[in-house]
């Protein structure tokens, strides 16, 4: 019972930190991308109605490629997973491994 | 036909109703909060959710079949069934096995018919717990596993459904309200324009994962009657017609849509927003994710639920309905013990009448008729595509909150 509980304990501390990582994460970067899209748009997009600012165009489009790419991955962790294939990370870019 | 091929025929069609019962059931975990602010047409988001569930399904090629050790030992640690339960063909199994379906059945149709979302894994684990007590006696039950990883009732069932949403609630909360302080400033019809992307890319996201999650526990159960009446013998995978079986069965379930718990899980905890409800979302795929891949299966539903609370408290100003929450905790407390309970009852009525073919079938027209009597009662106030984003406070009596400033 005690070791179910620090072995429960461990998992959901990991859980918690990988889930605040991309379940919150990538919200906030999704709202990033979608607050430099208005700055880019200007006029009724913001509440202070300022001109547009290309830049603001540019940085949305790179926050939602990577939103985007971090929802790829996750796809791929499905479907890899059901193939009983792994993602992995030793090369820093993720690859497909057998598990 | 032998007695063990009928029940094992009772058994395969009862798994699969169970299997549509937990599609429409779920349903609402994805959709609920892009239905309620408009994010997707209702019909469209239970069609998008149904084939996301097929797929998914279709995708867990390395399926549980050791489903039932979690909760019970019926069977060995490679998925063969346990030996002395296989005299007369596996009959003593197989009685155990749709008993235990009986009463998860029942308590799915009846939580449904409450509008409030419960966890099909805890009725199915709770409908065999009962029914193995019955059968086998409290010594059947695996209440903690050998303590050395995390197993059994306690470890699979108890702990993890009070700590996902929980989880859930505070990676959505963080999120929500990092969202809200990140795009104040912009105004409110473009958030919600570009946040309506981002809900049904997160939602199709739970979809998914619902669909490679759920629809393996009833390809394992309905695998481990046909082992137990000798109709396939490796414990290395599941019979291609199962898992196609099982991938319709639970898609098209999500298609009926459970409308009733998708509008308490949409309109009934919060007013939903956009940002709210891609917050709630990412949160609920996150945690049931990365969960998994640390081997510790969570329910979607407490996760997801979680995560609709935690977008409410996050976002400021929002109003939750802590009474709506209040019941769906209570449900979720008593979802073992209700199921066992039915599935034990189930039992004891299948072994009073022999065990056999009769005792089988009876218990299966018990539940035909429970079904059909909560499925009258559902008519009596419908809740369907039309009417699931109606204002809450006006049609809930129950529920009615006072207003809120």
């Amino acid at each position: 019972m005690t070791q179910t509980l620090v072995l429960v304990g461990d998992a959901l501390w990991k859980i918690l930190l990988a889930a605040l990582v991309l379940g919150a994460g990538l919200p906030v970067l999704f709202s990033a991308g979608v607050r430099a899209m208005a700055f880019g748009a200007g006029g009724d997009a913001e509440t202070d109605h300022a001109p547009g600012h290309p830049a603001g165009t540019v940085l949305a489009a790179v926050c939602f490629a990577v939103v985007v790419a971090a929802v790829a991955l996750g796809i791929t962790f499905i479907v890899a997973g059901g193939f009983g294939k792994a993602l992995s990370f030793e090369h820093v870019y993720p690859t497909v491994v057998d598990q | 036909m032998e007695t063990a091929t009928v029940i094992l025929v009772l058994v395969v069609v009862v798994a699969l109703s169970f299997d549509v019962t937990n599609g429409f059931h779920d349903t609402a975990n994805a959709m609920a909060t892009s239905i309620a602010t408009g994010a997707l047409k209702p019909t469209t988001a239970v069609a998008l959710s149904g084939i996301l569930n097929l797929v998914g399904a279709f995708l867990s090629v390395e399926v549980a079949l050791t489903v039932t050790n979690a909760v019970v030992k019926i069977q060995d640690s490679d998925g063969s069934p346990k030996p002395e339960l296989l005299q007369g063909g596996g009959s003593a199994l197989l009685l155990i096995v749709l008993a235990g379906l009986v009463g998860a059945i029942a308590w799915n149709l009846l939580t449904w018919l409450l509008g409030l979302p419960s966890s099909s894994s805890h009725a199915l684990f709770g409908g065999l717990i009962g029914a193995t007590v019955a059968g086998l006696g409290w010594a059947g039950v695996n209440w903690n596993g050998d303590g050395t990883t995390i197993d059994g009732v306690v470890g699979k069932v108890v702990i993890p459904a009070v700590a996902s949403p929980v989880l859930a609630c505070v990676v959505a909360t963080v999120g929500t309200w990092l969202v809200h302080r990140v795009v104040s400033g912009v105004s409110q019809r473009f958030t919600d324009q570009g946040f309506r992307w981002g809900q049904i890319g997160s939602a199709s996201l739970v979809s998914l994962a619902h669909g490679t999650n759920d629809a393996q526990k009833t390809m394992g159960v309905i695998t481990l009657g046909l082992i137990a009446s000798g109709h396939w013998s490796d414990t290395g995978s599941v019979p291609f017609w199962v898992k196609a079986a099982c991938a319709l069965a639970i898609a098209s379930g999500t298609y009926l849509g459970g409308w009733r718990i998708i509008r308490t899980l949409g309109k009934g905890l919060i007013e939903i927003t956009p940002p709210q409800g891609m917050s709630a979302e990412t949160s609920s795929g996150a945690v049931i994710l990365i969960s998994s891949h640390l081997g510790f299966a969570l329910s979607t539903t407490h996760v997801t639920t979680g995560s609709v609370l935690g977008a409410g408290v996050g976002k400021p100003g929002a109003t939750v309905r802590w009474r709506v929450a209040g019941r769906m905790v209570v449900a979720w407390v008593i979802t073992i013990p209700a199921a066992g309970l039915v599935g034990a009852l189930t039992w004891w009525i299948g072994h009073a009448l022999g065990g056999g073919v009769a005792g089988a079938l009876v218990i299966s027209l018990l539940l035909l008729a429970f079904a059909v009597a909560v499925v009258r009662h559902s008519h009596e106030s419908p809740v369907h595509a039309d009417n699931v984003n109606d204002e809450w406070d006006a049609t809930a009596g129950a529920e009615r909150t006072p207003a809120t400033v």
